[in-house]
């Protein structure tokens, strides 16, 4: 047995702290303080004036103004781009993890020349900047009426996750020890069904990690989602934003409505988060790199 | 990189062959793997190639033009090369992305491994991870917006700095300071990021070691040195080539922070070349030059594959087994 | 490792050949043109807007709109893009899709399909009758506003009809007692000009209010200053041997300037903040003058007490205004040019466009609908015979980047004395012109 399976459990006391400890685990503390910090004041922001938060950017709301609420989302259009931004996330995400799990699978388990080259292939696409696919993909994408469509920007998220996700999920199931795999070909299982019934149950926690990036870059994602996106009933969250403080240029910002808008775009980021936070955290390598 | 999975002394014991065996000796197992390899790889890379290498094949391609994007491209052979070779500004550029890339990684990689060796031993130690990860979830856009406000001279940064007796505080936003405010902010969401990654692959250390090393006697640095640092290196050096890769790209950051409100591009000092491919392909004003924000692509892109082989030499040793 | 590099070649080739393909196919897509038959009841075109649906001038479009649609029975399929608009209009032209009409400002519209020959003349739009006016449109906007403009890439400056127009200045508030006082009457000379930063500094309200990072805004000094000396912007930043910031004129307008800067006669930590910050602390009174486009009276106009008084100045010792036109562009690949060509026509009727002054509370093109009264310095400014574009229009874009943006930063921040600011955007700018080859 090659994984041999951690013991999970820590003595939860320690008998000796050092001094140069200690002292990390205050400056632990005060940067966890920190960011709390920023969230709520960016919350209590939210719910003030638009001059208030100008000239006095550390008060506290006054007479909470929950209408700047409504005001991002019908106004700023931001209810209807968070559910544009919900749905192209989840979706990208969805699919990029079917599309790369079985291929990752193939390349973590033989080795030849051109699983090596096809696997240095995704790993140098890590490295292109995006800039450079924008005309490319756009020209591309029209030529088949994918512009100005969520179905075509998750198109090109899904092509732009792959890299990260082959070059993840490869290391997943590199971990995966194969005894389980010549068991179930042994009992005659088919390919695909050892692939779906013991694999990615035991690469469950790198699927999931793969997915949860996946929603992330998805929904904080700007240019494609700019240069692809037009019509108002279209435009993700982060583009909403864009236009949103583009306003301040000719026309002026209410930024009680604009902190607002940031705390949209951040609240999905953390319910997600506690729901499954811990869990990513904890098998978020279960196999990276083993 | 995918040296990384062969190297793996576990992974050729796992899959028990090697390459070069004859095909006589393979096992059932095996003989499935051939077969499903490439039905299961298709899809993949039929999207990747479509989506991600014809483009970029394309972009390669103007890279030889003139592009606007718009107009028929004029042949300009190794000219938009030439004029990267002698541009100072993207010399800069390259100066700040290895700068960005090496002392911004030292820091990160730094402070990284000291959380964990922390966070190992702290109460709490899962909520501080995700609070710590949090970061990362957020759009550069946010850290733009937040700036402005946190680091303003009269802002809440320099408040606490006066409270402790700094009575000159750095001009935080100052075009001076834009490319310490963008590592800074950097460092600060990549550190949250590559501490859970490698806590997770620390987690999968066995307890017992880190017990007979207390036995003989180790304290918390000697326990890291010895246990956690061996131990999680292959998560480690993979986190290097992820910062490696991704790092290159950012100019999000770069431009929130210093970017003018009405689109412009900050000052050169402070561009990565990431920021030169972006000026150059959507320029505020006037055409863009698609040729050459590719080839400056392109010449990044050797950039991050030289470091990547760098990296990785100096980073490989035999896996430890446990 | 080597054997990698060759297979990753091999990829390369065959995806080059793939994207060829399309490649070539994207450029051999002709422009459609369409007949000018005139559209009809029945007919419809796209419209992409510069702005949000909740900003003002979109109100005044969507009203316009519906006036369109009702009387002559043509559908205008409107998307309230903001400005990414001008990042979605050149893919939009490249995949041969674009809407059939759209706006921003005329630099913008020049820059990204003006420049590249994409940009539809819309000199017979001039030559259309106002709805309900019997007048032509080219008889309701002033020719300088058009010639104003750089030229296109066909020779044209009629790319863009316009329907606001901006000028570039320095605002300040009239009902500061502080500036009545250090101004009685606009200053003629630039030491006059200091000699007002000085009483206003006595009186310890900072002269200039501004926007550390943006060389645009605070560049407007030099602009005008090199104006003011006799010294062509674009003839000086085009010239490969440098030797024309050599000139006396170029010299006295960065000196000017830099008293500005060594006198202190800016707000003290213009240095480190970012926009909004300082255009705030001009709002609330605590500085006296800002340079902005004349749109800043919007930006602001949620900040500003009851008692404020708009009143803005040109830069001492010039006379023409740097002005800004924001108006409707028709991309040559549109397909219902006739219905869109209609439709901007109609908004020039002085019913329609009047709601960019008494509601956006912008300057509209036509110089007979009177502009809000907050305006009215800056409409005289731009009554004046002719007028001209700001340099971000006229020097190159590359350069503006390049060579010109982090020099200025630093002199404007101080680092760089006036002499040295001119040596180092001399031989920035000479290394500059030498990669361009």
């Amino acid at each position: 047995m090659t994984i041999a399976l951690p013991t999970r459990g820590r003595s939860s006391r320690r008998k000796k702290t050092g001094p140069a400890v200690r002292i990390g685990t205050w400056l632990v503390w005060l940067v966890v303080a920190a960011d709390i910090g920023l969230l709520l004041w960016t919350f209590a922001s939210s719910l003030r004036g638009s001059n208030a938060v100008l000239n006095h950017p550390f008060g506290l709301p006054t007479s909470p103004k929950i209408g700047n609420y409504a005001k991002a989302l019908s106004d700023g259009g931001f209810g209807r781009a968070a559910l544009n931004s919900i749905f192209v996330a989840l979706a990208s995400a969805a699919l990029v993890v079917v599309v790369a799990a079985p291929c990752a699978y193939v390349l973590a388990r033989r080795r030849t020349r051109t699983t090596s080259a096809l696997t240095m292939m995704f790993v140098l696409g890590l490295g292109v900047p995006g800039q450079v696919l924008v005309i490319p993909l756009f020209v591309g994408l029209s030529k088949v009426n994918l512009t100005d469509s969520l179905y075509g920007l998750i198109l090109v998220y899904v092509g732009l996750a792959l890299p990260f996700t082959v070059y993840l999920l490869t290391g997943f199931f590199a971990g995966v020890p194969a005894v389980l795999e010549e068991a179930a070909v042994l009992d005659g299982a088919g390919p695909v069904q050892t692939f779906v019934k013991v694999i990615v149950p035991v690469a469950r926690g790198g699927l999931i990690t793969a997915f949860v990036f996946q929603v992330i870059n998805g929904w904080n994602e700007t240019l494609f989602a700019i240069v692809l996106l037009h019509s108002q009933d279209k435009i993700t969250l982060p583009v909403a934003m864009v236009n949103f403080l583009a306003t301040e240029q000719y026309s002026g910002q209410d930024w009680g409505v604009m902190f607002a808008g940031v705390c949209i775009l951040l609240a999905p980021m953390l319910a997600l988060f506690s729901w499954i936070g811990s869990r990513i955290i904890q098998g978020m390598t279960v196999g990276i790199g083993k | 990189m995918n040296a990384l999975i062969t190297e793996s002394t576990r992974l050729r014991k796992v899959v028990g062959d090697s390459p070069r065996r004859g095909k006589r000796s393979q096992s059932p197992l095996e003989r499935q793997h051939r077969r499903t390899f490439w039905p299961f790889a298709a899809p993949a890379l039929i999207l990747y190639t479509v989506l991600f290498l014809v483009p970029i094949g394309f972009a390669a391609y103007t890279s030889f033009y003139k592009w606007d994007g718009l107009s028929p491209m004029k042949d300009r052979g190794l000219n938009n090369y030439r004029i990267l070779w002698r541009d100072p500004v993207f010399h800069t550029a390259l100066t700040n992305t290895l700068e960005i890339l090496i002392v911004g990684g030292v820091v990160t990689f730094a402070l990284a491994l000291a959380l964990t060796m922390v966070l190992r031993e702290m109460r709490h130690r899962l909520f501080a991870r995700s609070v710590l990860f949090f970061p990362t979830l957020v759009n550069a856009m946010v850290f733009g917006i937040l700036a402005g406000f946190l680091f303003s001279p009269s802002g809440p940064v320099n408040e606490v700095l006066h409270w402790l007796g700094v009575r000159t505080p750095p001009q935080w936003l100052s075009t001076d300071n834009l490319l310490p405010m963008v590592m800074g902010t950097l460092i600060w969401t990549a550190t949250g990021f590559y501490t859970a990654i490698i806590m997770a692959g620390v987690d999968q250390i066995p307890q017992y070691l880190y017990e007979a090393a207390e036995l003989d006697g180790c304290n918390a640095w000697q326990r890291f040195r010895n246990v956690t640092l061996p131990m999680a290196w292959d998560v480690i050096s993979v986190c290097a080539v992820l910062w490696t890769v991704s790092t290159v790209n950012i100019f999000q950051l770069i431009l929130v922070f210093g970017g003018t409100s009405a689109g412009g591009l900050p000052p050169s000092n402070s561009w990565n070349t990431a920021v030169y491919v972006y000026g150059e392909a959507f320029p505020q004003q006037g055409a863009p030059e698609l040729g050459l924000a590719t080839a400056a692509a392109l010449v990044t892109l050797l950039l991050v594959a030289i470091v990547t082989v760098l990296l990785r030499r100096v980073l490989r040793r035999e896996r430890i087994e446990y | 490792m080597v054997s990698t590099s060759k297979t990753s070649r091999r990829v390369l080739g065959i995806a080059t050949a793939a994207a060829l393909a399309l490649g070539m196919a994207a450029c051999s897509s002709t422009s459609t043109t369409a007949g000018s038959g005139g559209a009809k009841s029945g007919d419809s075109f796209t419209y992409w807007s510069m702005w949000n649906k909740t900003e003002p001038q979109a109100k005044v479009l969507q009203s316009a709109i519906t006036a369109f649609t009702a009387q002559t029975g043509i559908k205008v399929d409107v998307t309230w893009a903001g400005r990414t608009v001008t990042k979605q209009i050149g893919p939009a032209v490249a995949a041969g899709d674009p809407p059939d009409l759209w706006d921003q400002n005329a630099g913008t519209v020049l820059s990204t399909l003006g420049s590249e020959g994409q940009a539809l003349d819309l000199t017979p739009v001039l030559g259309m009758t106002v709805p309900g006016e019997n007048v032509k449109v080219g008889s309701v906007i002033p020719a300088k506003y058009l010639t104003s403009q750089p030229k296109d890439s066909d020779g044209t400056s009629n790319y863009v009809i316009p329907y606001e127009v901006t000028a570039e200045g320095i605002f300040y508030n009239a009902a500061d007692p502080n500036i009545k006082a250090a101004m009685p009457t606009p200053p003629t000379s630039w030491a006059q000009f200091i000699s007002v930063c000085a009483a206003l500094k006595s009186k310890s309200e900072p002269c200039i209010a501004s926007e550390g990072e943006d060389s645009w805004t605070n560049g407007l000094y030099l602009d005008y200053e090199l104006l003011a000396n006799g010294v062509n912007w674009s003839a000086l930043a085009a010239d490969r041997t440098g030797a024309a910031w050599d000139a006396p004129g170029v010299a006295t307008a960065v000196n000017d300037m830099d008293q500005l800067v060594s006198g202190g006669y800016i707000v003290p930590t213009y240095t480190a903040t970012k926009y909004p910050a300082q255009e705030t602390n001009w709002a609330n009174g605590r500085a006296g003058f800002y340079m902005d486009g004349s749109y800043v009276t919007a930006e602001v106009s949620k900040e500003i007490p009851a008692t404020w008084r708009t009143g803005m100045i040109l830069p001492p010792g010039v006379t023409q205004a740097d002005a800004g036109t924001f108006g409707f562009s028709i991309p040559k690949k549109a397909k219902n040019i006739s219905a869109a060509e209609q439709f901007i026509a109609f908004f020039m009727q002085k019913s329609q466009l009047a709601g960019i002054s008494t509601v956006a509370d912008n300057i509209t093109s036509r110089p007979d609908i009177a502009a809000p009264p907050e305006l009215a310095a800056v409409q005289q400014a731009l009554s004046a015979p002719t007028l001209r574009v700001d340099f971000s229009n006229t020097i190159p874009s590359d350069y503006y980047n390049k060579v010109y943006n982090q020099n200025f930063l630093d002199f404007w921040h101080g680092k760089l004395t006036a002499a040295q600011f001119i040596a180092k955007m001399k031989s920035d700018q000479i290394a500059y012109w030498q990669t361009q080859g």
